[in-house]
């Protein structure tokens, strides 16, 4: 077991590469009375083209990763999961984003036996037709329901218009038509692909003690019958620079039109820390162009073009990278004309030094707070990781930052041939 | 030091109540303001907050009052308006970084509570009255938010739901006020409103953080100027029983998931000493994924993605909520009705019992994590006047027993049934 100390953060973090390839972190919180772990696979909705090392190349139904997790739940002995973990008093949960499946559970008591059950689920697949089959129609429920959210809809049709051959299109849940497809076959075959050991990442952070945790990790694992896997593929069908749509509309009922802005990176391929560099970098500029203190917010509040959910974000990999900014809008085809006004106007002036001072301050002030939450933690470290980047680093990395860099992010990003915007208006 | 762990005092009519701690990396405070909820100052009460965060007389612009909080490290500034049994409640928040983490010129937390201070009792105003520009932008910002109910079906008919079951009680009323009374406001009316509710509304602050009663009382006391110290006790309101025959209400819009609510009403509230029994009587039935809701709606008959239940104990009110098929509708409502009755008769296994028991230990235990949750847990005694540390929760919950259940569940008594359907009713 090895441990960094990050003085400033006043945090210590510890670790070990369990023989099979599974990577643990702990890290204590003390005076806390909860423990939060997460257990996750670096596999999401977007793996679905992949090869390992030395086996056949694999194609699978979208939707899948996402299916597997709701899977995970059943067990041979017909016991419910949840059901292990609330008789423990722990509240155990799982979620499926583009890149990574996790599952996590919370508890303040008898956390060696809860650790244990989230290793054992996780560690234990069972599917059979039949509970393949009934699983199709609550995966089918929870798809329709998210059609009648207006939110997700107006995301989802933002990512369809950038994106013309990236999974990132499709629907994490995938459609009620791909899960048809889902067999127990490609399932077990999704499995034993991505969640061999040494494609997952144990967190455990809060009131523990890192070396039994470690050591209770170790004899788990050594009693689990491993074989070497050889290094995982993923294959994307390349991804042409230009946007697919530049306008996107869809027809629900909602009280105002949802506007979302998007821009899509000319330039990708960047992995670990000059990725990291380069989301950052982002969304400070982003904030210190967008944020609610800024004068373009206020401006565009006054119109009554935007409201207090105006807001924007900035997300990348080595595979894609976009911004994205919008809310709810009475206009949205003069929103789209206001925003691009004024931000010329900024990207002609840059940021002064005061603001991106106060802006920085914000932000360290943000990640500060966010050490409160082990949540926060356990999520944006095991994200980090997956990339090859540290969420520890970030401190260092902001403190690094300068004016001049921000600046030059805001000519380079603020490109309007990259634009695509995405509307839901009332039928 | 009592058992809370809440150190308590009053300045200016303000119940102050501090927790000394050094556990977070942030000082949290918490100011709760309740007044009677009522038809006829509702909306300009709701539309309250929503001005005072436009600016104050010592920053009288927007922009100057939020880079001032970026300043102090991005602290967070927010406020909820939201219905406690018969009271409007308007809560603000502030969360700061300890100052140890920084390098501040002034105590972080001496700055939040004089800027919370200041926002709330000194606006700026013209001609004494709020500034009419603020008004009218966010008079259509609450706007807004009433008219976009509709966009989250989810808790639209939730909303509803408890709209035609309280149809003739000032709950029916949404907190942030109605839309028929905005056009009437202005910033004469409405900083009349202001002066009445900043000297009658019942005030609690809570710091959490390294500081000291002593400390806040002082601070409270300088920047919290308020024309009374009259303290207005929270009065508590006896739970209506249900109509005599249960309403049956059906709406039809376009959507593809329906949604059945219902609504039924429980003499139990906070303050009674069967409020543990009927918390676990409410976990049993729908509050966890074990519940059976959860275990005979979804999982046997796979005919829904989300079922639950709700218990508010300040109204005396118990919901259930679930997504469905449309034409699931009958069976649906059947299941639940059932599982209801099954719960009213006793028919409860041991696991059931200790699961749940087990789960609101964790969630309590749990809370002690976040300063918030504390905040809260502690506001929620002094809301209904009862006394009632967690430690104390923890073993009445403990020692609830299967009888004690059954009579908690036997009080409620179905009230409406509400369902969303679509427009073309499927055959």
């Amino acid at each position: 077991m090895e441990s960094i100390r990050y003085e400033r953060l006043q945090e210590t973090l510890y670790f070990e590469t369990m023989d099979n390839g599974l990577q643990v972190y702990v890290l204590p919180k003390e005076g806390f009375q909860k423990t939060y772990a997460t257990f996750a696979t670096k596999y999401g909705s977007v793996d679905n083209h992949f090869q390992v090392e030395g086996q056949e190349e694999v194609k699978v139904p979208d939707g899948i990763a996402h299916f597997l997790e709701h899977k995970m739940f059943e067990e041979p002995d017909g016991v419910d999961v949840f059901s292990k973990f609330s008789v423990k008093g722990a509240s155990a949960n799982a979620f499926t984003s583009f890149e990574q499946t996790v599952y996590l559970f919370s508890a303040t008591e008898q956390i060696e036996d809860n650790l244990e059950t989230l290793l054992n689920y996780v560690q234990n697949p069972y599917f059979t037709k039949e509970n393949v089959d009934k699983e199709k129609g609550i995966i089918g429920q929870e798809i329709q329901m998210y059609q009648d959210n207006a939110d997700w809809r107006v995301y989802y049709g933002l990512l369809e218009a950038m994106y013309q051959k990236n999974p990132l299109r499709i629907d994490i849940a995938g459609t009620i038509e791909s899960i048809s497809t889902i067999t127990k076959d490609t399932l077990y075959e999704c499995y034993n692909t991505f969640y061999h050991p040494s494609n997952m990442m144990l967190f455990v952070v809060g009131g523990v003690d890192p070396a039994t945790v470690m050591e209770q990790v170790r004899s788990n694992q050594k009693a689990k019958d491993y074989q070497p896997q050889g290094a995982i593929s993923r294959f994307f069908e390349e991804e042409p620079v230009a946007v697919g749509e530049a306008w996107h509309e869809v027809r629900l009922p909602v009280s105002e039109p949802k506007c979302l802005l998007g821009l899509k990176e000319v330039k990708n391929g960047l992995t670990g820390e000059a990725l990291q560099r380069r989301t950052l970098t982002t969304k400070l500029m982003l904030d210190l162009l967008l944020g609610n203190s800024t004068q373009l917010y206020q401006t565009l509040y006054d119109e009554e073009l935007i409201s207090d959910d105006f807001g924007s974000d900035y997300s990348s990999t080595t595979e894609y990278g976009y911004s994205m900014m919008g809310g709810d809008t009475r206009d949205p085809k003069l929103l789209v004309k206001r925003l691009q006004e004024e931000i010329n106007k900024v990207v002609a002036t840059g940021f002064s030094q005061d603001a991106f001072d106060r802006a920085l301050r914000k932000k360290i002030g943000g990640y500060l707070r966010m050490l409160n939450s082990p949540e926060s933690i356990a999520h944006e470290f095991t994200r980090n990781r997956f990339r090859d980047s540290d969420f520890f680093d970030i401190l260092p990395i902001y403190e690094s930052l300068t004016v001049e860099d921000v600046n030059a992010r805001l000519r380079e990003h603020m490109n309007w041939d990259q634009l695509a915007v995405s509307v839901v208006v009332s039928p | 030091m009592n058992k809370t762990g809440f150190e308590r005092g009053e300045v200016n009519g303000i119940r102050v109540h501090v927790m000394p701690t050094t556990r977070f990396k942030t000082f949290a405070v918490s100011l709760y303001m309740g007044t009677p909820l009522a038809e006829d100052t509702v909306t300009p009460t709701a539309l309250i907050p929503f001005i005072l965060r436009r600016g104050t007389a010592k920053y009288p612009e927007t922009t100057q009052f939020r880079e001032a909080l970026e300043n102090m490290y991005g602290a967070g500034f927010g406020f909820d308006v939201y219905k406690k049994g018969d009271y409007q409640m308007v809560q603000f928040r502030m969360d700061t970084i300890n100052d140890s983490f920084v390098s501040a010129d002034e105590s972080l937390l001496k700055q939040s509570i004089s800027f919370l201070g200041d926002a709330v009792t000194n606006p700026v105003l013209e001609n004494n009255a709020f500034r009419e520009k603020y008004v009218t932008a966010e008079r259509e910002n609450v706007r807004k938010r009433l008219e976009s109910v509709v966009n989250d079906k989810i808790r639209y008919a939730a909303e509803r739901c408890i709209q035609e079951m309280c149809k003739d009680e000032p709950y029916r009323l949404n907190a942030l006020g109605q839309l028929s009374d905005l056009d009437q406001l202005n910033g004469a009316n409405v900083y009349e409103r202001y002066q009445q509710w900043l000297e009658n509304s019942t005030m609690d602050l809570y710091v959490v953080g390294d500081t000291t009663l002593d400390e806040v009382l002082e601070l409270v006391s300088s920047q919290f100027a308020r024309k009374t110290n009259t303290l207005h006790a929270y009065k508590i309101s006896i739970p209506r029983s249900a109509g005599a025959e249960v309403k049956h209400i059906v709406e039809k819009m376009e959507i593809s998931q329906g949604k059945l609510n219902m609504g039924l009403r429980t003499p139990i509230t906070y303050g009674d000493n069967r409020y543990a029994s009927a918390w676990v009587a409410n976990g049993i039935l729908g509050g966890f994924p074990h519940s059976k809701l959860f275990t005979n709606v979804r999982e046997k008959e796979s005919l829904a993605y989300y079922v639950g239940s709700r218990f508010d104990p300040y109204k005396g009110i118990t919901t259930i909520q679930s997504g469905i098929e449309i034409q699931n509708f009958d069976k649906a409502l059947n299941i639940i009705k059932e599982q209801l009755a099954i719960l009213q008769a006793g028919e409860i296994s041991e696991s059931e019992i200790s699961q749940t028991k087990a789960m609101i230990r964790n969630d309590l235990l749990e809370s002690r994590d976040s300063a918030y949750q504390m905040i809260g847990y502690d506001f929620n005694g002094r809301f209904a006047d009862k006394d009632r540390p967690v430690e104390q929760l923890l073993s009445e919950v403990e020692s609830v027993t299967k009888e004690q259940i059954q009579t908690a569940a036997s009080v409620l008594t179905l009230d409406t049934i509400y369902f969303l359907t679509t427009e073309q009713k499927e055959a």
